[in-house]
């Protein structure tokens, strides 16, 4: 494989209800990215952007915001109704052809402007899963369930996840939700959808992130610490929960094999664990010891713009390289119902 | 969407159960279209002119996608209620749920004095529709004050203006319009 | 040096305004199962699958890859979703292509498809607000811009309405078929967006569209011939913004020259023996004709009145009958891509053009904004 490298990334920070558009809130984070990275627009080879449609309510969402990026004369671009962690997958998919070296991935969503409770049920089955209305918070909670009911975890074990996500997030700006909890008085709080909490579950965010990919040599001229990904890859499982052990996350496990995780160690974890429970069954799934620090940033719990939270996971990734020194980190996306679908990306810095 | 009456009627299985869906979105009014409905709400077209490539936008988004940096207030300047037909089309309504328009109608790309870019899907009023041309010269009917509402997205006039209506003048030259077919 | 990749496998289901016998999935399946038979392949074969469609909101299922994972075979396995508006069947399988080409995966199935039948797809596309036009009240005046510059006379817009239909009784798989279509039935066919006319407008399809792509190695183990992929190009450009010229889009003729550049193409009117272009409505044929650079400004309609575009002609195009006669729209364009393929594969059957060698798929979408091509041809580049 070509070495491919993350040279540059911007957030937008936790929106809360915002009242711009969605191409207002994401022109100053593709700008800011770009900036960042000391390379000219026009020598962006390959533009990839994630959102969701059904966030905005509005076929075709994502065409405005090809406004945002800069779009004349015509660039090559194509778009995932994903998170942008898939974005960026296929950018760095892009660069493995050899005839282009940079790339812009980015991603938007605004969460705000409508029920994910509702929403988010439109992503199952539609025959025999949707019109019952389970939704990703119920779905979730039967997996938390499963996990206390095999013994795995206790309701403690989350609200610590909780804690730690809420004292990690205090030195993050970006975050939405941070300061001391003790697990005792959010033992204390009532159920949203027993045996999850409202702080089990991650705060409703609106936002942006954008970051520049760069191939080969050219990556360390314009970077002085580039974060290069070492492994990549996704993987999904059987949609319906009722054919999978809940108490496993199964397709995290492949997608980390796949992207080398366990080949050498990883020091900084950012993971996609939207609910508390979520990152327990991810670090055992990716096979992550007490010697890695899951969550930094705080991660989904403290902030979770949809469509984007995977791509910011990737993002805060490469800053522990490219800002704090670290070695080697993991960015991890996750899309659908109780994890179904996984993206792994392993990055390190030049020893 | 599939009859269900027509399903049971066949006296076959049923293939077909429709399931409406209906889900809540709350509309947000970005600040830009705020700002340009006010100006339309007291009968005034507004657009933003980039510091950059200078070219006009209105309705203004915010920004220039062409240079790919923020416009704000400082930026505003005034657009004339009046322009030309750069392009336009007839349409038969199709009859989906929710659609309120019965009958054959107008809408048309207007190139506004004053603005680089045409305001799209505008209605021609007081004109037969065998007689619409391109470089047709027209003026804003304006909504009654109390009815101008912008749209949240920020496109197009809203409701402020009702339709366009041929202003007599002497139409424009295709040089002026070839290049606003959008 | 990019790997090379090979279409093995080619799969479309029947074309139909409503397929009400099989769901979501089964559509797709069906596609996707004869891609493999025709690549001797089974589901467990498959490395990863690309999928793509138009707007969620046209069937009501958000990000479906989620859901049709397992119809698929996908536990297990990566799926992604791409969504490029109209062009999307088209970027769809650059993706697959691509993820072939830059030595990730060895075997990718991709699917692309619509059910427009368990939706309201005009209400789709007007996001459930009043006032909505549809395709066709939006690009009649992109339409009207053509006529007027190009001075074409309006007889040939019902040609290709004519055309693509007669095409589409030799294709086993299209929808609309209308054995006894004239050009005085299209004339007379009611004005549904001025000035387009009912019969020169694209039907609702429900559908699906399925290829295998192999890298080299498996291209040589192809048990039918395979289609060796020349070029592959996208662009993208603003929607609106003054100055733009939606009738002959620049987007468009970057993408082109793009892709006729990786192929080797120095005179695409003589070296590219057979075109699906995306023509939804018929007066996009001389407007792409001019857009790709096949005729000169003005002068596409002429290619169209003098028969060159028909099946006996020196430039075919869409003998399938296009998206005039199928109109799966997320499918549609990667139809355009498969048909291209099929006919270097020598595999199109009654609307096979002899010796076709070289081919150009087609498709755009979004306000004549989003474009994707590629070429094929019988022989590995």
């Amino acid at each position: 494989m070509r070495d491919v490298a993350i040279v540059s990334f911007a957030q937008s920070g936790s929106l809360v209800d915002i009242a711009a558009s969605e191409t207002q809130m994401l022109l100053p984070v593709i700008n800011a990215a770009v900036e960042r990275s000391g390379i000219a627009r026009a020598d962006i080879g390959f533009t990839c952007s994630g959102s969701a449609d059904y966030l905005a309510g509005t076929p075709f969402a994502f065409v405005a915001n090809l406004e945002a990026v800069g779009a004349w004369p015509p660039i090559s671009e194509s778009h995932v109704d994903m998170d942008g962690a898939w974005a960026l997958y296929e950018a760095w998919v892009r660069l493995q052809h050899g005839d282009v070296d940079v790339a812009l991935a980015f991603s938007s969503g605004i969460s705000s402007r409508s029920d994910l409770r509702e929403v988010l049920c439109l992503q199952n089955d539609p025959y025999y899963l949707m019109p019952l209305w389970a939704d990703h918070i119920s779905l979730a909670a039967l997996q938390a369930r499963a996990l206390i009911d095999a013994g795995l975890a206790t309701e403690g074990d989350f609200a610590e996840v909780v804690a730690r996500s809420r004292r990690s997030a205090s030195t993050n700006p970006f975050a939405q939700l941070s300061g001391d909890v003790t697990v005792e008085s959010l033992l204390a709080e009532p159920y949203t959808a027993a045996p999850l909490r409202a702080a089990d579950c991650p705060p409703i965010t609106d936002g942006a992130a954008a970051v520049i990919l760069v191939a080969g040599d050219l990556a360390r001229e314009v970077c002085e610490r580039p974060a290069w990904i070492r492994g990549i890859d996704h993987r999904s499982e059987a949609h319906y929960p009722g054919l999978r052990d809940l108490t496993r996350a199964g397709s995290a496990r492949l997608a980390g094999e796949q992207a080398g995780v366990g080949t050498a160690p990883v020091e900084v974890a950012e993971l996609s664990a939207c609910f508390s429970h979520e990152e327990l069954l991810l670090s055992t799934a990716l096979g992550l010891g007490d010697d890695t620090e899951v969550n930094p940033s705080g991660g989904s719990l403290a902030s979770n713009p949809m469509m984007v939270s995977g791509l910011i996971r990737i993002g805060e990734a490469f800053r522990q390289i490219n800002e704090n020194g670290r070695h080697r980190t993991l960015g991890h996306a996750a899309s659908g119902p109780c994890l179904q679908q996984n993206l792994v990306c392993v990055l390190e810095g030049d020893s | 969407m599939t009859d269900p009456a027509k399903t049971e009627d066949e006296g076959g299985p049923i293939r077909f159960m429709p399931q409406l869906i209906s889900l809540d979105y709350t509309v947000r009014t970005n600040p830009v279209a705020e700002a340009f409905g006010a100006a339309l709400a007291d009968g005034r077209i507004t657009g933003h002119q980039c510091p950059n490539c200078h070219l006009v936008y209105a309705p203004p988004k915010g920004f220039c996608p062409i240079c790919t940096i923020e416009t704000t207030a400082e930026h505003e300047v005034p657009v004339a209620d009046t322009g030309m037909v750069t392009s336009w089309t007839v349409l038969t309504p199709i009859q989906y749920t929710g659609q309120r328009e019965r009958h054959d109608y107008a809408l048309a790309s207007i190139l506004l004095e004053g603005a680089d870019g045409t305001v799209g899907q505008q209605r021609l009023l007081e004109i037969p529709l065998d007689e619409i041309r391109l470089g047709l010269k027209v003026a804003a009917v304006w909504a009654p004050p109390n009815q101008r509402e912008a749209d949240d997205r920020g496109y197009g006039l809203g409701t402020a203006v009702d339709g366009w209506r041929p202003t007599g003048e002497p139409d424009a030259p295709a040089a002026d319009y070839r290049e606003h077919t959008l | 040096m990019a790997e090379r990749c090979a279409i093995v496998g080619i799969g479309q289901t029947h074309h139909r305004k409503v397929r009400d016998d099989v769901s979501l999935a089964g559509l797709l399946r069906e596609a996707g199962q004869r891609a493999l038979d025709d690549a001797e392949m089974t589901w467990r074969d498959i490395d990863a699958v690309v999928i793509g469609t138009a707007p969620d909101s046209f069937e009501g299922v958000m990000m479906p890859e989620l859901y049709l994972a397992d119809a698929l075979g996908c536990a297990g396995k990566p799926i992604m979703r791409v969504h490029t508006a109209g062009s999307v069947g088209g970027s769809t399988a650059i993706v697959a292509a691509h993820l072939v080409q830059s030595g990730v995966r060895k075997r990718v199935l991709t699917i692309a498809f619509e059910k427009q039948s368990e939706g309201d797809t005009t209400w789709g596309l007007s996001g459930g607000r009043s006032g909505g036009v549809g395709a066709g009240g939006y690009f009649a005046p992109h339409i009207r811009a053509y006529i007027s510059r190009s001075g074409a006379p309006e007889y040939v817009g019902w040609m290709v309405a004519v055309k693509d239909r007669l095409n589409a009784l030799k294709n086993p798989y299209a929808h609309l078929k209308v054995p006894d279509i004239t050009l005085e039935m299209v004339r007379d066919s009611p004005m549904v967006w001025e000035p387009v006319r009912r019969l020169e407008s694209c039907p609702a399809s429900d559908g699906a569209c399925a290829m295998v792509l192999t890298d080299e190695a498996g291209g040589d183990r192809s048990p039918h011939k395979p289609a060796w992929i020349h070029g592959t190009a996208i662009r993208s450009e603003l929607g609106q913004f003054p100055g733009r010229d939606p009738v002959n889009p620049k987007g468009g003729q970057d993408c082109a020259a793009d892709v006729f550049k990786q192929a080797g193409i120095t005179d695409p009117r003589r070296e590219v023996d057979v075109i699906e272009m995306y023509v939804p409505f018929s007066w996009y044929e001389p407007m792409w004709l001019e857009n790709l650079g096949f005729a000169e400004q003005g002068g596409g309609w002429k290619l169209t009145e003098d028969g060159v575009t028909e099946i006996g002609g020196d430039l075919p195009v869409n003998c399938s009958g296009g998206v005039l006669s199928s109109n799966p729209i997320g499918a549609s364009g990667m139809l355009r891509f498969a048909e291209a393929a099929m006919q270097v594969r020598g595999q199109a059957g009654e609307h096979q053009v002899d010796g076709a060698r070289t081919a150009l798929g087609h498709a755009y979408g979004g306000a004549s904004q989003f474009f994707a091509m590629w070429i094929v041809r019988d022989t590995k580049p």
